[in-house]
């Protein structure tokens, strides 16, 4: 995680507001654990203890897709600008294919329940190949480390196996990238999850995520 | 397995290593089905027919070319005259001589329809694959998507003293929930300013909206403005992103 440098991400707090779902069903788990010693309290509960397994996997998920939704508009965005070339060039375009696909997903399976897809501001990050490569390294950690830290989290087998094979491609991103980088593709024998507080931390230092103001002024035009 | 069974019957107390394999497969279970439907990676689109726009970050003054030293063509808010973000549209982008990147863009100016911007005054791209086209002759307004017309609707539009202009312009914002009637339930802010009405107090910009005198559509009544019946605005907003270029001919 040591790449991590992404000085501009998440204006307007997307990135948080997914993670702050996911904080708020803590407090879920904490009412169901409060409750498992009593048998016959636990039988009552048991329909809203799953329908809370249900909406905490809903919002892992849609942490994912926001991750996703934000890995496939920087790829999309640095082949749009076409300043890449060579073996730079096919890993961008190979793995902004990934993430669509990963983004046309998480959609498809979430339905009308998908986050609303943010809307991002790479500054500089996909105007050249130097920064392009710095900032998806640090992308492809981050988004190794975050599957990592929300998969065991996961209650249906059925979204952690989905989890699990993109967390595996996400691996193979971040090494392509890592050596395209002159980075060791592997940095150890361990690799960590990334918490929700280190996640929480990075996304305080991010801009990437952005919006543009609206009001309800009046309009000035000529008529 | 049938070498493993012999060998058990033949009295081996250690299971063979084949027995144990095997025993282990059986005894795990098939991995479950994902849910995720992840399919065929999915190829960027052919761009044309798509358009670019940005947000401006902050004021910034446009230049004549890609250069510091370059001359003023426009300075430009970091807000419309209603409050909204404003934009451009981004046309090309080059490097200075020291490596600083600029962006090259239609301008919501009456002095100067495009200009050089830093691209650090900018904020992040987005893409449109809307363009609008009104036609002042025939006093009708065409939305295409993709290239393919997908709503057409008559228009009103300035009167003799108060042209609408034309040429190259773009949608600058679109305000809803406004008090009034006479703009309709919907307006769009445009980058296209009246050649006429110069002291106007927000800088006489031409907005597309509707209107409470729907019996005047089509035809050539408005100070600049493109005005549609309510019921054609109300389709317009459901189709028309911010950024949409707009050709008025």
């Amino acid at each position: 995680m040591d790449d991590l440098r992404l000085e501009h991400l998440d204006r307007d707090g997307a990135l948080a507001e997914a993670i702050a779902a996911l904080h708020g069903h803590t407090r879920t788990d904490l009412l169901r654990g409060a409750v498992a010693g009593s048998a016959a309290l636990l039988a009552v509960c048991a329909a809203p203890a799953r329908a809370a397994a249900r909406d905490r996997d809903v919002a892992i998920l849609n942490f994912a897709l926001t991750l996703e939704e934000l890995q496939a508009a920087f790829y999309t965005e640095v082949e749009r600008n076409k300043v890449l070339r060579g073996d730079l060039r096919e890993q961008a375009t190979v793995v902004g294919g990934h993430e669509r696909a990963h983004v046309r997903a998480f959609r498809e399976v979430l339905g009308s329940r998908a986050a609303k897809r943010p809307r991002f501001d790479f500054g500089g990050a996909t105007e050249g190949s130097g920064a392009f490569r710095r900032t998806a390294v640090a992308f492809e950690d981050l988004a190794v480390a975050a599957y990592k830290g929300q998969a065991p989290r996961i209650r249906s087998r059925e979204y952690l196996a989905s989890a699990l094979a993109i967390h595996s491609v996400e691996a193979r991103h971040a090494a392509w990238i890592r050596r395209l980088a002159g980075k060791s593709p592997v940095t150890g024998p361990f690799d960590d999850a990334l918490t929700r507080r280190e996640t929480s931390r990075i996304v305080a230092r991010t801009q990437f995520i952005s919006t543009t103001s609206t009001t309800r002024r009046s309009p000035r035009f000529t008529g | 397995m049938a070498a493993a069974a012999g060998a058990a019957a033949c009295g081996g107390s250690e299971p063979t290593p084949r027995a144990a394999v095997g025993d282990l497969v059986g005894a795990v279970p098939a991995p479950p089905h994902p849910a995720l439907p992840i399919g065929a990676p999915v190829a960027l689109g052919r761009d044309r027919d798509s358009t670019r726009w940005a947000p401006l970050r902050r004021a910034v003054v446009a230049r004549a070319r890609p250069s510091p030293d370059a001359p003023s063509v426009s300075a430009l808010a970091a807000r419309t005259p209603e409050g909204t973000t404003n934009l451009v549209l981004v046309l090309a982008r080059a490097r200075d001589a020291r490596g600083g990147l600029w962006i090259r863009a239609r301008l919501p100016s009456r002095r100067a329809a495009t200009g050089w911007l830093p691209r650090a005054a900018l904020g992040g791209y987005r893409v449109v694959h809307t363009r609008l086209v009104v036609d002042r002759g025939r006093l009708r307004m065409t939305l295409l998507r993709r290239g393919r017309a997908v709503l057409r609707a008559p228009i009103a539009i300035g009167r003799a003293g108060t042209p609408t202009p034309a040429g190259s312009f773009y949608v600058r914002d679109r305000l809803t929930r406004f008090a009034g009637r006479a703009y309709g339930p919907i307006a769009f802010g445009t980058s296209a300013q009246s050649a006429t009405l110069t002291d106007w107090p927000a800088g006489g910009f031409v907005g597309i909206h509707g209107t409470d005198q729907p019996e005047l559509i089509p035809g050539r009544v408005s100070h600049g403005c493109i005005r549609l019946r309510n019921v054609d605005i109300l389709r317009l907003v459901r189709l028309l992103p911010v950024g949409t270029p707009l050709q008025i001919t």
